[in-house]
C-alpha cells in the first residue's frame, strides 16, 4: 500500500509538473495573440494614416477600407494562430516529451493516469518518468516567459512613430503652404462648369453681372439641373463616397476643414452665346446656389474668352491673398481684361496691373515701399494664376493643406497692353542696395 | 564462472532491463555468424519477440541461411529447413498420415509430421515452391497448428517461420499470395554488404578459426523464456496518440484513404500512393507497426512506445504488405519509396 501511495505521489507530482509546463505555453500564446494583434492594428492604423495624409480622399477611401479588410483578416489569422497554440494537456505532454527527449513518455502517462492499466510496466513507466522530472520542468520545456512575438508591436510603434515625426515634419515644411480660397473673383460665364450643389450646402456665393449675363448663367443653371437629373445614382453615390472620404480624410489627419468665406463672384457673360435664350433673368445678384445653382467652378486650364464689364466694380482683393499670389508668380488682378478692354475698377491702378489694398506685383510698377519683403520661397515664373474658385472644393475637398489638394487654375491671356515678363524671386537685399534701388525705381 | 546459458535464462518476470541484455546477447551470437546486417538481426529479432514470422529477400550469397541457422543456433531451439522447390508438395511440409503395423499385427494410419513441426522453420526460396504448397505454410504461420487427415496439431511455441526470397531468377518461380505476404510480420532485406564488411567477411569465413554460436539460452528453458520475453513486449504501453499515428501510417498506404490526410486544417494528399498502390497495407500492418515498436521501446529501455518507434518499423512491417501497380513499374517506383513518402506525410500530422 505504502509502495502505491509513493507510485500516486509520483504520477500526481508528473502530471502536476505537465500542467505546469501547459500553463507557461498558454501564456505565451495569449502573449502571441496580444502582441501580434496590437502590431496589426497599429500597422493598420500607420497605414491608414499614412494614405489619409499621401492620397486623394477617392484612393484614402478605397485604401482605407482594403487596409481595414485585411487587418480583420490578419486579426482572425492572429487569433486562429494562437488558438492553435494553446496547449491542452495531452498536447502540452506532447511538446514536453519532444523538447525534453523523452520519447513518449509523458504523453503515455498522461493518457493512461485516469485508468492506470493492470501492465506490470506501468509502475515501472511512472518511476521512469519520474526520475526525468527536471528534464521537463517548465522553464526547461520553455525558458521563456515572455513571448518573441513582443518585436512585433514594438516594430509597428517605432514604424508608426516615425511615419508621425515625417508627416509632422512635412508639415511644418517651408513648402507646405495653405492657400485660402479667394472671397472675391472675376470670371467668364462661359468658362464656368456650373453643377448643382448638394441639398444640404447653404448658399454661400453673391454673383454680380450684367443682365444678359445673368440670363446666359440662368440658362447654364436650367441646363445643369437637367444634366444633374439624369446623372445616374453611382455618380451620386461616388459623390457622396468623396464626401465621406474627404471628412474621414480631415479627421484622421487632425486637419479642419476651412472655413469656407463667403464669394463673391464677378461673372462676364460668354460671347459666343446669345445674350437671351428666352430665359429670365434673375435681377441683380444672386445668392449661391438659391436659383437651383451650385458651387461654380471654372475648368481647369480652361483659358478665358473674354471679359464683358461687370455689373458691380469689383471689390479689392484683400492684401493678405494678393500677397499669397504674388508669391506664387500670379498677377493679382481680380478684374483681368483679356480682350484689353478697360475696365471699371475701384481699386487703386497702377501701371497696367490692378493692385490691391497693400498688395504688390512683380509684373507691374507698384510703390516702392513694397518692393522688399520677405525672401519669396519658391521660384516663380508661371503666366497663370490659380484660385479656388469654389466656396466649397468638392473634387478635391481635402483643405486644411493636404499634399494631394490640388486647386482648379483659369488661365488668363494676356491683353494687347500687357508683356509677359519673367517674375522674379524675392531676395535678400542690403540695405545700401535698397536705397540704391529704390531711387532707381522711383525715377 | 557461472554458465552463461543458465545466468541468460529468465527467472520470473522478465523485467525491462532483462529484456535488452538477453536482446543485445542474442544479437552478439548472431554476429559471430554475420557480418553487417545489424539492422535486418535487430528486424529479425525483434518479429521473433513479437510473436510474428518474417521474410527475408536478398540475392543469393548475402547470408540469409547463414542468418537463420545462427539464430536458430543461439537461441536453442529445435530448427528445420525446407528447401523450396516447383515439386514440393504439402505434404511433404506438414507431414501425412501413414499406414503403420502394429504390435499386434494390425494396421492403422498414423500421422508422421513434417519438418514444420519445429520451433525455427526455414522455408528457403519460398517463392519456388507452387502456390498450394506455399499455402500450406498460412494455417501453420497464423494459428501455429496443422491439420491433417482430420486431426489438429498444435505447433510448440515459439514457433516461428523465416522463408527466403531470391528477388533475381524469377523464371520458374511463384510470387506469394498476397494473403501469404501479409501474414509475415517483417519484410527483411539483405543487400550487398561493403567493402569493410566484405573485408571481414573474407576473414572469418576463409580462415582455421571460426567462432562458433553459442546459444544464449540453456536447452529447454529457451522456449519458456522467449515465451515470457514475448508476454513483456506485449505489456508495454501504448499511448492512443501513438494507435492513432499508426492508424493513420496504414491508411495513408491505401489508395482510397490516401487522398485526403490529417484534419480539415491540415490535409495532406500523398499522391504517389493514389497513382502507383492498388492495394495498401492491412489492418495486420498497424498491429506489425506496434508489435514492432514495442520491442524497440523495450530495447531502449523503455515502458512506452514512441512515435520515432513507429517510424523506424514502418519499411520493414509496411513494404511487403503494399501492392504495386503497373504504373509503378513502368515509373521504376518501388515500394520503400512509398513507405517513405507515407511516412513523411504521417510525420507531418504529428506537428
Amino acid at each position: 500500500v505504502a509502495e502505491n501511495r509513493r507510485e500516486e505521489q509520483k504520477l500526481w507530482l508528473i502530471v502536476f509538473q505537465i500542467k505546469a509546463v501547459r500553463t507557461r505555453l498558454n501564456l505565451l500564446a495569449i502573449q502571441f495573440w496580444i502582441f501580434l494583434t496590437a502590431a496589426v492594428l497599429l500597422g493598420a492604423a500607420a497605414l491608414i494614416f499614412l494614405s489619409a495624409v499621401a492620397l486623394n480622399p477617392m484612393l484614402f477611401l478605397g485604401v482605407a477600407i482594403l487596409i481595414l479588410i485585411l487587418a480583420a483578416a490578419t486579426t482572425i489569422q492572429v487569433a486562429r494562430a494562437a488558438l492553435r497554440r494553446t496547449a491542452s494537456p495531452r498536447r502540452a505532454a506532447a511538446i514536453a516529451d519532444d523538447r525534453a527527449a523523452l520519447k513518449g513518455r509523458l504523453a503515455t502517462v498522461l493518457a493512461l493516469a485516469e485508468t492506470p492499466p493492470p501492465s506490470p510496466l506501468w509502475l515501472y513507466l511512472v518511476e521512469d518518468t519520474y526520475s526525468m522530472r527536471q528534464r521537463f520542468e517548465p522553464s526547461a520545456v520553455e525558458p521563456r516567459w515572455v513571448s518573441r512575438s513582443i518585436f512585433a508591436p514594438l516594430a509597428a510603434c517605432l514604424v508608426a512613430a516615425s511615419l508621425l515625426a515625417v508627416v509632422r515634419y512635412e508639415k511644418r515644411g517651408p513648402n507646405n503652404v495653405v492657400y485660402a480660397p479667394p472671397t472675391e473673383l472675376t470670371a467668364d460665364l462661359g468658362n464656368l462648369d456650373i453643377r448643382p450643389a448638394d441639398p444640404s450646402v447653404g448658399a454661400n456665393a453673391r454673383v454680380f453681372a450684367d443682365p444678359s449675363t445673368l440670363r446666359q448663367l440662368a440658362a447654364k443653371l436650367a441646363q445643369a439641373e437637367k444634366t444633374e437629373a439624369n446623372r445616374s445614382s453611382v455618380s451620386r453615390w461616388v459623390s457622396k463616397a468623396r464626401q465621406l472620404a474627404s471628412s474621414l480624410q480631415d479627421q484622421v489627419t487632425g486637419q479642419k476643414a476651412l472655413k469656407n468665406q463667403p464669394l463673391t463672384l464677378n461673372l462676364r457673360g460668354d460671347k459666343s452665346q446669345p445674350p437671351d435664350n428666352g430665359a429670365s433673368p434673375p435681377a441683380g445678384d444672386q445668392s449661391g446656389n438659391d436659383s437651383g445653382g451650385g458651387p461654380i467652378m471654372p475648368p481647369a486650364g480652361a483659358p478665358t474668352a473674354g471679359g464683358g464689364a461687370p455689373s458691380q466694380p469689383p471689390p479689392a482683393i484683400p492684401s493678405n491673398e494678393s500677397n499669397q499670389l504674388a508669391q506664387e508668380g500670379m498677377p493679382a488682378s481680380s478684374g483681368d481684361n483679356s480682350t484689353g478692354e478697360p475696365q471699371d475698377q475701384s481699386g487703386p491702378k497702377v501701371g497696367s496691373g490692378y493692385v490691391g489694398q497693400a498688395g504688390s506685383s512683380h509684373s507691374a510698377g507698384s510703390d516702392p515701399g513694397h518692393l522688399f519683403g520677405p525672401a519669396s520661397p519658391q521660384v516663380l515664373g508661371s503666366e497663370s494664376f490659380r484660385l479656388t474658385v469654389d466656396a466649397r472644393p468638392i473634387d478635391e475637398a481635402s483643405s486644411g493643406g493636404a499634399p494631394a489638394y490640388l486647386p482648379p487654375k483659369v488661365r488668363v491671356t494676356l491683353n494687347s497692353q500687357q508683356f509677359p515678363d519673367e517674375p522674379l524671386a524675392r531676395t535678400a537685399v542690403s540695405s545700401d542696395d535698397q536705397a540704391t534701388i529704390k531711387r532707381v525705381f522711383e525715377r | 564462472m557461472s554458465d552463461p546459458r543458465v545466468e541468460n535464462g529468465v527467472e520470473g518476470i522478465p523485467t525491462v532491463a532483462d529484456f535488452a541484455r538477453i536482446f543485445r546477447r542474442l544479437q552478439g551470437e548472431i554476429h559471430k555468424a554475420i557480418v553487417g546486417h545489424e539492422q535486418a538481426i535487430e528486424e529479425l529479432l525483434s518479429a521473433l519477440f513479437a510473436g510474428g514470422h518474417v521474410l527475408i529477400e536478398g540475392v543469393p550469397g548475402t547470408g540469409k541461411t547463414t542468418l537463420v541457422k545462427a539464430l536458430g543456433q543461439a537461441l536453442n531451439l529445435s530448427f528445420n529447413r525446407i528447401q523450396f522447390t516447383v515439386d514440393l508438395m504439402p505434404a511433404d511440409i506438414t507431414g501425412t498420415r501413414v499406414i503403420l503395423s502394429g504390435a499386434d499385427g494390425r494396421r492403422e494410419f498414423s500421422f508422421q509430421p513434417g519438418p514444420i513441426f519445429c520451433h525455427i522453420l526455414l522455408g528457403d526460396e519460398i517463392n519456388r515452391a507452387t502456390p498450394k504448397t506455399q499455402s500450406a505454410l498460412l494455417e501453420a504461420m497464423a494459428e501455429r497448428q496443422v491439420t491433417a487427415g482430420g486431426v489438429t496439431h498444435p505447433l510448440a511455441p515459439p514457433y516461428f517461420v523465416m522463408a527466403t526470397l531470391n528477388p533475381i531468377e524469377m523464371e520458374g518461380t511463384y510470387p506469394l499470395p498476397e494473403a501469404q505476404l501479409d501474414r509475415f510480420l517483417f519484410k527483411v532485406r539483405l543487400g550487398y554488404p561493403g567493402e569493410d564488411e566484405m573485408v571481414r567477411i573474407i576473414g572469418a569465413t576463409t580462415g582455421a578459426d571460426e567462432s562458433p554460436v553459442e546459444p544464449v539460452f540453456a536447452a529447454g528453458a529457451a522456449a519458456g523464456a522467449i515465451e515470457q520475453l514475448k508476454r513483456l513486449v506485449r505489456e508495454v504501453l501504448v499511448s492512443p496518440a501513438v494507435e492513432q499515428y499508426a492508424a493513420r501510417m496504414v491508411r495513408a498506404t491505401q489508395p482510397q484513404n490516401s487522398r485526403v490526410l490529417g484534419d480539415l486544417h491540415s490535409p495532406i494528399k500523398l499522391d504517389v500512393v493514389s497513382r502507383y498502390v492498388s492495394f495498401g497495407s492491412s489492418p495486420r500492418g498497424a498491429q506489425a507497426l506496434i508489435l514492432g515498436a514495442k520491442v524497440r521501446a523495450l530495447l531502449d529501455g523503455r515502458a512506452n512506445i514512441a512515435f520515432e518507434d513507429i517510424d523506424r518499423g514502418a519499411p520493414a512491417a509496411l513494404e511487403h504488405r503494399i501492392m504495386l501497380n503497373y504504373a509503378a513499374h513502368t515509373d521504376n517506383v518501388d515500394a520503400p519509396q512509398i513507405v517513405e513518402e507515407v511516412v513523411k506525410a504521417v510525420q507531418q500530422m504529428r506537428r
